[in-house]
């Protein structure tokens, strides 16, 4: 296609209102009618300096700042910050913090419900923005059964600040294992017939198909982590190949994509994401499972080893004075990857703390990828990307 | 002279005229009524509901209720203006209390029960928002948009049959006044996104307009694969001819005579909701991609009278389908009872009829909105051009040689429907329908395994997602 | 429970920090090693040759880092001296490249140094897409600027803010277009929760 016409081209600002940039993004559009010539994302509208933000708190006051980092897997971005102050503190040498088995097993089956949770946004928003809207209705109603077990064990339905440096801030509510249990069998059921509805419907499988597709190598080049990555066809799982928590006591496989929609798709493509996407759930579900299935009972003490939940005053003696240095930590969130590069100078205080999102870097190759598609295609392609814009601008 | 349009205005005509009004004036008066009183007394009105039905479907494919709104707002605003006397307190019991009045009672629990109070809501709503246009939009053509897409959909109105009587013209060219008339939408559609001054709803316009026009083909081709059928254009010719004397009247309706022309009616109705801008379709209109396409900066009742113009197209299109392919106003049983009914409670039964066939019409359409996502403009018009219009060039190819080779076979004669007689057509006899139908619907059937077969096969991953065995 | 049997796909050599070392020594003699005194190392490269250095490590098969998984900004002004003679240098920003190889499973940390007021970095956006991106951000956000970057601009911030705002001696400013940021009685300074 010639691209080199002078004149003609339209600019349109998409956003920073706009129902299908999946918060306040802004996509400078150049168009030749409807298909793109240039697409330059243009994002700060929610900057809130919360790195800066890190320079004047102490290690465990940032956890709430960690929620709104990331609000729709507010869990798993606790999770990434707790573990990477963890880990910091156990490459020094006096300080090693053991946290009781309980509260990992809990740390785990949280991270994985709001895993759950937030591809249910993804899913369902991706096909929302594609016009079918009853499949992200199902996907929500689920989303609200795993927001009533957060709010009933630690009172949030968003931002949860539910993980500490240490531990877990208080146990599981009692009833919390059979309601996960319940709500697992029941999501497997939705997602049946959320998928019966969607997944293999010929105009939606049309719209992602072949649409932009993201090669290996540009997907490691610009940073793509998560469903991104693999949907590309890499086999890449921070959870199974770089394990944190108590991650490695689990089986789960883990999607890659494989051209899933057939003649009309590439490897690479949105449908592949989708799919991936959709895997993962189940993939999640079944970890879920076997932390049920292994979790110590409580044992109603906050420090106890085994069924406690927390040791607290051993981590802020801790986080008082941890040692001096640096550490780059990943972890597996929804959306790609999670990185904190932690600077400390030994003070309660971090030095610096920048976090690399999924989010950031999967906008990054919007301004290769896009040229050549049409408007619609670049509303799929910003849902299939599971773009959610707290992370990019932190 | 007189002015008449049947015995229905005839009789009212007269019933004016006992009343005292000179002849003419209620003659007139009769035909106006006649007239308007479809469009007036049925389109409108069930487009302004329509609303509230769309979002109670969605909500019971969705799982959930749907707006519910009772009438408690209502209630109080009437008691507050009869009583304006009395203290608030005593008012609002008062409107407390006729929750348990006899009649009143029960209707206001079925409309809390039902959450009826929405389509109050809505209408309220409407007309309280701020009546605004953008600014350096173009007033006039902004302002005449709402009223062209009115025009685009009632004009079609005008050769509608609602009954045998009910009607206000019967054009012998009918079926093309319609094609012509419906393109109106078109041009509303672009007028409103290019005078808004806003990209994106001129977005919303061009992608309308290019949209339309391509599926103006698919519609005309089938229309006029049933004018060819039923031998004229006019809209009560093709009804008379749809027409079966005895108990089962449905087995003259178009859609079973031939399989061709049940596959135009197929081409048909998916051209149609192309053309009332509807979901898989609505991406001129596409929320999620451009917030509200060309009505997005049209705000109160101009954007209500837009979406009363959308719904009253998709009743005429739903209309349209009827009386092409399901017999018009025609009772699917015992017909020729209904026909011989005196004029009034003809036209009342027939009217009850055509509006239950609509109705269903866009019963369906609104639960197709909720089920498929959207296509894209450029896969919307390969749809048009290269699959529906080569299908519906085929079914009219196929209906032309099916007549020529039954006109062999059956007598070729007119049919008589009450008062109109329809143009010499075929009616197949048992035999002939019987091949026809098994010889054509099997090739029809068999090449549609076949291309299933053909297809990619659903990956393993694909078969897990959704539940299947060996995956 | 048993740990899980290995599932994971069958992967190269990961390379250790020493190996890693002299794998790039070779080629480019003039890196160093770095450490802090929690134990984290990494190979501190000079500005200048800092391209050929990522070149070179995505390139080379044995050392194959596809992926940078990020690139952040350090400002060393407030940061304590360093008691080991190699630590961080003082008084720099620092620009500190994570990079990770999925073909292998090693990972490294690069280093670049530069001084605040010649703030000048080659662009490594030709070797990984992403830096386009994290490089927008550490200018909008320490004022570094790179070489070679296609469309440096502001990121985050508004494009007519001025400073640079996760620089230890940033000023708050006092307005911003037309709003007065600091108002009478409030507490304007940012400091750590006391």
């Amino acid at each position: 296609m010639n691209l080199e016409r002078d004149g003609d081209y339209i600019t349109l600002s998409m956003g920073p209102h706009h129902p299908a940039t999946h918060g306040v993004l802004r996509l400078e559009v150049t168009t030749d009618g409807e298909v793109i010539t240039a697409c330059k994302p243009d994002i700060g509208y929610l900057h809130r300096s919360i790195e800066k933000i890190a320079e004047n708190l102490e290690w465990y006051q940032f956890v709430p700042y960690t929620d709104r980092v990331d609000y729709v897997c507010a869990m798993n971005s606790n999770h990434a910050w707790v573990c990477a102050v963890e880990a910091l503190l156990a490459t020094g040498a006096e300080t090693k913090l053991e946290i009781p088995e309980r509260a990992q097993y809990i740390r785990v089956l949280f991270a994985e419900l709001n895993r759950i949770s937030s591809h249910m946004i993804g899913l369902g928003a991706m096909t929302m923005d594609m016009g079918a809207f009853t499949p992200f209705i199902h996907a929500i109603g689920q989303r609200e059964l795993v927001n009533d077990i957060f709010e009933k064990t630690c009172g949030a339905r968003l931002t949860y600040n539910y993980m500490c440096v240490g531990g877990v801030v208080r146990d599981l509510h009692p009833g919390a294992e059979d309601e996960a249990r319940a709500f697992l069998d029941g999501l497997e059921k939705v997602m049946r017939e959320f998928h019966a509805l969607i997944t293999t419907n010929n105009i939606f499988v049309g719209r992602l198909a072949g649409v932009a597709p993201v090669s290996a190598a540009d997907a490691l080049s610009y940073g793509l982590s998560g469903p991104n990555l693999r949907g590309s066809g890499i086999d890449f799982d921070l959870r199974r190949d770089k394990p944190y928590g108590i991650y490695d006591r689990f089986r789960f496989d883990v999607p890659v994509g494989k051209r899933f929609a057939g003649d009309r798709g590439a490897l690479g493509d949105g449908y592949d994401r989708f799919v991936c996407r959709s895997l993962e759930v189940q993939e999640s579900i079944r970890i879920c499972r076997q932390v049920l299935d292994q979790m110590p009972p409580a044992s109603g003490k906050e420090d106890d080893p085994v069924g406690g939940w927390c040791v607290s005053k051993a981590a802020q003696k801790a986080l008082r004075k941890p040692p001096v240095g640096e550490i780059y930590f990943r972890c597996e969130n929804p959306r790609g990857e999670t990185g904190y590069h932690l600077v400390s100078d030994g003070t309660k205080v971090p030095y610096r703390a920048k976090i690399r999102t999924g989010s950031f870097c999967a906008l990054s190759i919007f301004e290769k990828i896009c040229p050549g598609l049409m408007i619609a295609d670049l509303v799929a392609l910003i849902g299939s990307f599971d773009i959610v814009l707290p992370e990019v601008d932190r | 002279m007189t002015l008449s349009v049947g015995p229905v205005s005839d009789s009212l005509a007269a019933w004016f005229a006992g009343r005292g009004i000179p002849a003419l004036p209620s003659e007139i008066l009769a035909i106006a009524v006649v007239c308007a009183l479809p469009v007036l007394g049925i389109v409108f009105p069930i487009a302004g509901v329509a609303q509230y039905f769309e979002r109670k479907i969605a909500g019971g494919v969705q799982r959930r209720k749907g707006p519910m709104v009772g009438a408690n707002g209502i209630v109080d605003l009437v008691c507050d203006l009869l009583l304006f006397w009395q203290p608030r307190w005593k008012r609002r019991a008062f409107a407390r209390s006729l929750e348990r009045a006899p009649v009143l009672g029960p209707v206001l629990g079925l409309v809390r029960r039902w959450g009826l109070g929405a389509i109050a809501a809505d209408g309220v709503k409407m007309f309280l928002k701020e009546d605004m246009a953008p600014e350096g939009a173009d007033k006039l053509l902004f302002f005449g948009s709402t009223y062209v897409a009115l025009l685009g959909s009632f004009l079609a109105f005008a050769v509608f049959p609602f009954s045998q009587s009910f009607h206000m013209g019967d054009p012998p060219v009918a079926a093309l006044y319609l094609g012509a008339v419906t393109g109106l939408v078109a041009v509303s559609i672009l007028k409103a996104g290019w005078s808004s001054n806003n990209k994106w709803s001129h977005f919303g316009g061009i992608r309308a307009v290019a949209m339309i026009v391509s599926y103006e083909t698919p519609i005309t081709l089938s229309i006029a694969t049933v004018c060819m059928w039923s031998g004229t254009m006019s809209l009560q010719g093709i009804v008379a001819a749809q027409f079966r004397p005895g108990i089962l009247s449905f087995t003259g309706w178009n859609l079973f005579q031939s399989p061709f022309l049940a596959l135009v009616a197929g081409v048909y109705y998916v051209a149609a909701l192309a053309e009332c801008n509807r979901a898989p379709f609505d991406l001129s209109e596409g929320e999620s991609e451009l917030v509200g396409g060309f009505h997005t900066e049209y705000s109160g009742l101009r954007w209500g009278l837009f979406f009363i113009a959308e719904y009253s197209d998709m009743i005429l299109v739903g209309g349209i389908f009827a009386t092409l392919f399901l017999g018009g106003y025609q009772s699917p049983f015992l017909e020729d009872r209904i026909v011989a009914l005196p004029p009034l409670a003809e036209a009342l039964v027939h009217t009850a009829i055509v509006c239950a066939k609509f109705l269903a019409s866009i019963g369906f359409m609104m639960w197709i909105r909720w089920t498929l996502p959207r296509f894209r403009i450029d896969q919307v018009m390969n749809l048009a051009w290269t699959k529906l219009v080569p299908l519906a060039l085929l079914c009219l190819f196929g209906t032309a040689l099916t007549q020529l080779w039954l006109s062999g076979r059956v007598p070729v004669a007119p049919v008589v429907h009450g008062r109109y007689l329809s143009a010499p057509v075929v009616r197949p006899d048992l035999l002939s329908w019987a091949i026809s139908w098994i010889v054509v619907g099997g090739l029809l059937a068999a090449l549609v395994v076949w291309a299933k077969k053909e297809g990619s096969p659903k990956p393993a991953q694909v078969r897990k997602l959704l539940g299947e065995e060996g995956a | 429970m048993s740990s899980v049997p290995s599932r994971n796909p069958s992967r190269g050599k990961a390379l250790s920090f020493e190996e890693l070392l002299a794998k790039v020594q070779e080629g480019f003699p003039t890196v160093k090693a770095g450490s802090a005194p929690n134990g984290a190392r990494w190979i501190a490269v000079e500005a200048a040759s800092l391209l050929e250095v990522a070149r070179h490590l995505k390139s080379e098969p044995s050392l194959s880092f596809g992926s940078l998984c990020c690139l952040s900004g350090v400002d060393l002004l407030k940061f304590p001296p360093p008691a080991e003679k190699d630590g961080p240098a003082s008084d720099q920003l620092v620009c500190a490249y994570d990079l990770h190889s999925v073909e292998h499973g090693h990972e490294l940390r690069l280093k670049v140094s530069v001084p605040p007021e010649r703030a000048s970095v080659p662009s490594v956006e030709t070797v990984w897409g992403v830096a386009g991106f994290f490089e927008r951000e550490i200018f909008d956000l320490y004022g570094i600027e790179f070489r070679g970057h296609h469309d440096l601009r502001r990121l985050l911030m508004p494009p007519d803010w001025i400073g640079h705002p996760l620089r230890k001696d940033y000023e708050y400013p006092v307005h911003y277009a037309d709003w007065e940021l600091k108002r009478e009685g409030q507490a304007f300074e940012s400091g750590p929760y006391k």
